[in-house]
């Protein structure tokens, strides 16, 4: 006799939040065929309703019935946490977005749409405690996001960079799910802690099949965090995407990825985690040199976000080879805010649906804009890991961890590629502060300007007091 | 007094803020006076909390402000003990008497706020580096030094030598900072704690001496970098492209002693490493010759105070290397008032000449600006070493404790005290060729002395570098005691107490100084001809010291090309976007509808998934490699 599966809906709420969200933006458009002030107000429920949701499964949150849907969901305090992180980014993505999603007129309620769907999508993935879940959640996600990408489909660009992600990306699902299929091979099991049980019980006999699936699932994840030598999509997707949604792509699209990866590899074959740790790490290495070395010759703004993010997720790889979730987890919580805001004063200055923004348009921001210069400069700072600012605290946590696990050279190459990447974001404030502007008028900010507050408060207030979010992280541990 | 000590880093950093969001509202002088009466008010603070170090009965106290990050002993605390008192004293004051300067130095300049905003944000950022509690909030202000002086030697960025200036400074001194962070990850490695105190209290327990040896050249490495020591001093020079007020406070008085004061700071781990204090000594004597030597050719004036400031630098390490911690921190405060007071008066010199400074297009110049000279002068004695002004008590006791320490280090005093006759040589020099003699520059030059604003910081400056070195003489100990709470329990390395023996070495040190003074005031107080051919007459030698021994191409040659093309060759290979714009460049090639899809075929995706594909391979054949 099958058994149904017992059905835990405060579990899924949240994404079932989105999800149902995503279809009233459409649904009153067909109708009523509103204004943009209407989709704003219910997308902006909606991610609120999603966010009191995933706090009430915070509180509600017992070891006990982490577990729901027989296995295939978990609800520990690592899937909450990275949650809200995604639910965050959607609400700043969309108010940094907001003056593009306004300017496409009737297909607004698309854009909205598949940007709540995308984080129902990732939002599921990071629950995941399934193989095959997770890649459910994984694919709704991709795919929204490259239809995303090419929402400004007036701009040859941007189709292109959708085109690009689509391919790439699709590439990297089917390793990413070939991966699984050996995983399942070698141990019969979809199940995160079914195969971490497995592992810890039993001597696997074919242990090859297993290290092929594992190395193919961090592949596919890696080129979705875009880790080196997989991030190739990354610049060109960063620069022909709407400006206004890159952020958001790019920030959930990472934190999703390095959800499932820390998960993966932190839960479910820690045991194998010898031959593992060395690969990690040197995926790690050639993300942070790579990614600091080419994004100094950048001469686009977005190309040297992109690279910074190679970066980013080589220094995050670290905390993965440190073994600590929270570092980890305040790693993408600083870096998610940051970049969002990054990528909002690129929408500021670059437009909100422009392709590309040449460091030419920086030259002289400082006289042009002083708050919007002001606000870019603590972000890039932040990002670049200076003293009292969040990424500071952010980059010390992995690196400690790091170290702790005895991969001493990992951290100082990391150091290195630290120093290096100081020198392009301080170009690029150097650029705003010290050269005359090329073009003049002030530069209109819409609602990008609450995404630029919360960043900049973000960077300095977890900077100097960070211990409110560092127990937040500390207490969510995955199963 | 001491619960309002945070008001000497708020103070500074109130003003920069207020300046960078009103200055351009407040009209051109009182920007300035609000800069300077910020630092001023935090020195006063400064001062009175540190009247009880001075009665001798205070104990070292820290003051916590908040929690940072608790976790790793990284809390944002004030460490307030004799050696912060006296490092906060010296930045605030000779901090307060450059800002006085800079109202008239910077008069007229366009972004005269701009330049006041970042002066104080510097203060604030020193004053955290010396008042700091632990390594983590030191390195933050560090760091922020770091940047700012970046800022500000880029100040008048048209100048495109002033942003390469700044650029080289940038690079150099992250080369540095590496080493210091590497180091301080060894030491947190070790303690579990950022704490100085946390630290101090188990360096006996938990070092070993090699790891001790590590960390002490760790921090050399990062203190080189500040400090511009060998072999990388290389940005000092350059870094004159700054305004003269910033040469003085940040090029000489400041944050270039940040080197110094690690060390020094750190003295109880150096403890267990007499190699790696070794080292520091050796570097610091090394770097003293070699730069004095630069400094006797240089033309340019700022160009010799530079050289010179690297050089008397060099004595300082050579103090502490020694463990002559005292000694070298002392030496670290009359240099802040001569070599500030010197910059100023090069400062003065400048403005008066409508921004020359080359000296052979001076000369002649006493009469016109009486003040200035008389001051530099006193400047000038001070650093040769002339007693009793303030350079001689410190040099001479920093080679008094170098010669005590016997062995290796008799090899070093013979260094400093040639380096002590080059020094007078070339201080004289340069003050001859510019306040005596026929006036070299051109008739519509209309040298004036400067405004009061700029001459009474000078005259001030004098007096300190007339009587600052009798806080500190071997009749009288008062810096030495006053200093003896911040090193307990370290063994700090003195001059003989045999008074023949000082004698001697004081004599000495008073002939090399006055060998130097008077062989530099009889060749150049004759005509230009003359000392022109005295200049010839040490060809090659000469030319190779004006042209600095050629380091700067060297480092071209050998790391700076090839770096770049390395990162040109990275970038080609990995992103062509950069070459010929990625995306942009495809899209236009394209036209017409359904063309999208051309740039599939030009290989750009395919080449992306061969590079995926191989990456792939890789992951996969060493984890099965590696876990079978």
């Amino acid at each position: 006799m099958i058994t149904p599966p017992e059905i835990s809906w405060l579990a899924i709420a949240p994404d079932l939040a989105l999800t149902l969200g995503a279809a009233l933006v459409l649904l009153v458009d067909v109708q009523w065929k509103p204004v943009a002030r209407v989709h704003a107000w219910v997308s902006g429920v909606t991610v609120a309703v999603a966010a009191g949701l995933t706090v009430a499964q915070w509180i509600q949150a017992a070891p006990a019935d982490a577990l729901a849907f027989s296995g295939l969901i978990t609800m520990d305090g690592f899937a909450i946490f990275t949650r809200l992180v995604l639910i965050a980014a959607t609400a700043l993505g969309l108010a940094a977005g907001w003056r593009f999603v306004a300017g496409l007129g009737r297909r607004g309620a698309e854009a909205i749409a598949l940007v709540l769907l995308a984080t129902s999508g990732f939002s599921l993935m990071v629950a995941s405690n399934n193989l095959v879940m997770m890649f459910m959640g994984l694919e709704v996600g991709s795919i929204a996001l490259y239809v995303v990408a090419g929402l400004a489909r007036e701009r040859r660009e941007s189709e292109e960079a959708a085109i690009k992600y689509f391919l790439l990306g699709s590439f990297a699902s089917a390793i990413f799910i070939y991966g699984v299929a050996l995983i399942y091979a070698g141990t019969g099991q979809f199940e995160i802690v079914g195969i971490r049980d497995l592992l810890a019980g039993f001597v696997v006999s074919s242990p090859a099949v297993i290290y092929i699936g594992v190395g193919l699932v961090v592949v596919g994840l890696a080129f979705k965090v875009s880790a080196a030598p997989f991030h190739a999509w990354a610049p060109d997707v960063y620069q022909g995407a709407p400006a206004g949604l890159v952020g958001y792509m790019a920030t959930v699209a990472k934190v999703a990825g390095f959800a499932a990866i820390a998960r993966i590899l932190l839960t479910g074959v820690l045991d194998l985690s010898g031959s593992w740790l060395p690969v990690v790490a040197g995926i790690s290495v050639v993300s942070m040199l790579l990614g600091s070395v080419l994004a100094l010759v950048q001469g686009d703004v977005r190309r040297l976000l992109a690279y910074s993010g190679v970066s980013h997720a080589g220094f995050i790889m670290t905390g993965v080879v440190g073994g600590a979730t929270d570092a980890v987890l305040f790693y993408l919580a600083i870096y998610a805010i940051q970049l969002i805001g990054a990528f909002a004063v690129v929408a500021v200055v670059a437009g909100p649906d422009a392709a590309g923004s040449s460091i030419d348009q920086y030259r002289g921001l400082g006289r042009r804009s002083p708050l919007l210069a002001g606000a870019f400069t603590v972000i890039l700072l932040g990002m670049g890991g200076l003293p009292v600012t969040s990424g500071f605290v952010a980059k010390f946590g992995v690196f400690t961890g790091a170290w702790a696990e005895g991969y001493e050279w990992l951290v100082i190459v990391a150091v290195v590629a630290t120093v290096v990447a100081l020198a392009f974001y301080i170009r690029v404030i150097v650029v705003m502060y010290m050269d005359e502007a090329q073009e003049e008028g002030t530069l209109r900010i819409g609602p990008e300007r609450w995404v630029l507050v919360l960043a900049v408060a973000a960077t300095i207030l977890w900077g100097i007091f960070p211990a409110s979010l560092l127990d937040l992280a500390a207490d969510a541990l995955p199963i | 007094m001491i619960d309002l000590l945070w008001l000497v880093i708020a103070l500074p950093l109130g003003g920069a803020a207020f300046l960078h969001f009103f200055g351009r509202y407040v009209r051109e002088p009182l920007s300035g006076w609000l800069a300077s009466a910020a630092i001023g008010t935090a020195f006063f603070i400064a001062a009175i909390a540190a009247v009880p170090f001075f009665q001798g009965e205070a104990e070292p106290s820290t003051i916590p402000i908040w929690e940072w990050m608790p976790a790793l002993g990284a809390n944002f605390e004030l460490l307030w003990d004799p050696l912060a008192a006296l490092m906060t004293l010296v930045v605030t004051g000779v901090g307060t008497l450059i800002h006085v300067f800079a109202i008239g130095y910077m008069h007229g300049d366009e972004r005269f706020h701009r330049f006041f905003t970042n002066l104080n944000l510097f203060a604030a950022s020193m004053l955290t580096l010396v008042l700091a509690g632990n390594y983590a909030m030191l390195f933050l202000g560090w760091e922020l030094v770091g940047l700012c002086s970046y800022l500000l030697i880029g100040f008048w960025h048209t100048r495109p030598t002033a942003a390469a200036a700044a650029k080289k400074a940038f690079v150099v001194n992250r080369i540095g900072d590496l080493g210091f962070m590497i180091g301080l990850m060894v030491v947190f490695a070790t303690f579990s704690t950022f704490s100085y105190s946390g630290i101090f209290e188990r360096a006996g327990e938990e070092l070993t001496g090699g790891l001790a040896t590590a960390i002490g050249l760790l921090f050399l490495v990062g203190a080189a970098g500040k400090s511009a020591q060998i072999p990388l001093y290389v940005w000092l020079p350059d870094a004159m492209e700054g305004p003269t007020p910033v040469s003085a406070l940040i090029h000489a008085a400041t944050m270039v002693t940040a080197g110094v004061y690690v060390i020094a700071r750190s003295a109880p781990i150096y403890e267990f490493t007499p190699f790696a204090s070794t080292v520091v000594a050796s570097v610091g004597a090394l770097t003293a010759i070699w730069a004095a030597s630069i400094a006797l050719a240089q033309r340019d004036i700022k160009k010799v105070l530079a050289y010179s400031t690297i050089s008397q630098l060099g004595f300082m390490f050579l103090a502490v290397g020694a463990t002559a911690y005292v000694a070298g921190i002392f030496h670290l405060m009359t240099h802040a008032f001569f070599k500030a007071l010197l910059f100023l008066g090069a400062g003065s010199v400048i403005h008066a000449m409508s921004d020359e400074q080359d000296m052979h297009r001076m000369g002649g110049l006493f009469r016109k600006m009486p003040v200035t000279a008389v001051t530099m002068a006193i400047g000038a004695l001070a650093l040769a070493g002339i007693p009793p002004l303030a350079g001689f008590w410190s040099k001479d006791e920093i080679l008094a404790a170098d010669f005590a320490r016997g062995g290796w280090f008799y090899f070093l005093w013979i260094i400093g005290l040639i380096t002590a006759l080059l020094t007078a040589f070339y201080i004289t020099r340069l003050w001859v060729l510019v306040f005596l003699g026929e006036p070299r520059w051109e008739e519509k030059a209309h040298p004036h002395e400067s405004p009061r604003v700029m001459t009474l910081p000078l005259i001030a400056l004098a007096a300190l570098s007339f009587v600052g070195g009798l806080v500190n003489t071997p009749f009288r100990l008062t810096l030495e005691h006053f200093l003896e709470p911040s090193f307990e329990g370290v063994h700090i390395q003195h001059a003989t107490d045999d008074w023949l023996t000082l004698a001697i070495l004081a004599g000495l040190s008073i002939l090399a100084a006055a060998a130097g003074a008077g062989a530099g005031y009889l060749a150049y107080r004759r005509p230009p001809e003359r000392w022109r051919r005295f200049e010839d007459s040490f060809e090659p030698l000469w030319g190779t010291w004006e042209q600095a021994y050629g380091v700067d191409d060297l480092y071209g040659l050998t790391l700076v090309t090839p770096g770049r093309r390395l990162a040109e060759a990275a970038a080609f290979s990995f992103d062509a976007g950069v070459v010929d714009g990625a995306v942009n460049g495809v899209g236009r090639v394209v036209r017409g509808m359904g063309d999208w899809i051309r740039p599939l075929q030009t290989g750009f995706v395919r080449n992306y998934g061969v590079l995926f594909l191989a990456g792939a391979v890789v992951v996969v054949a060493w984890l099965v490699a590696g876990g079978s």
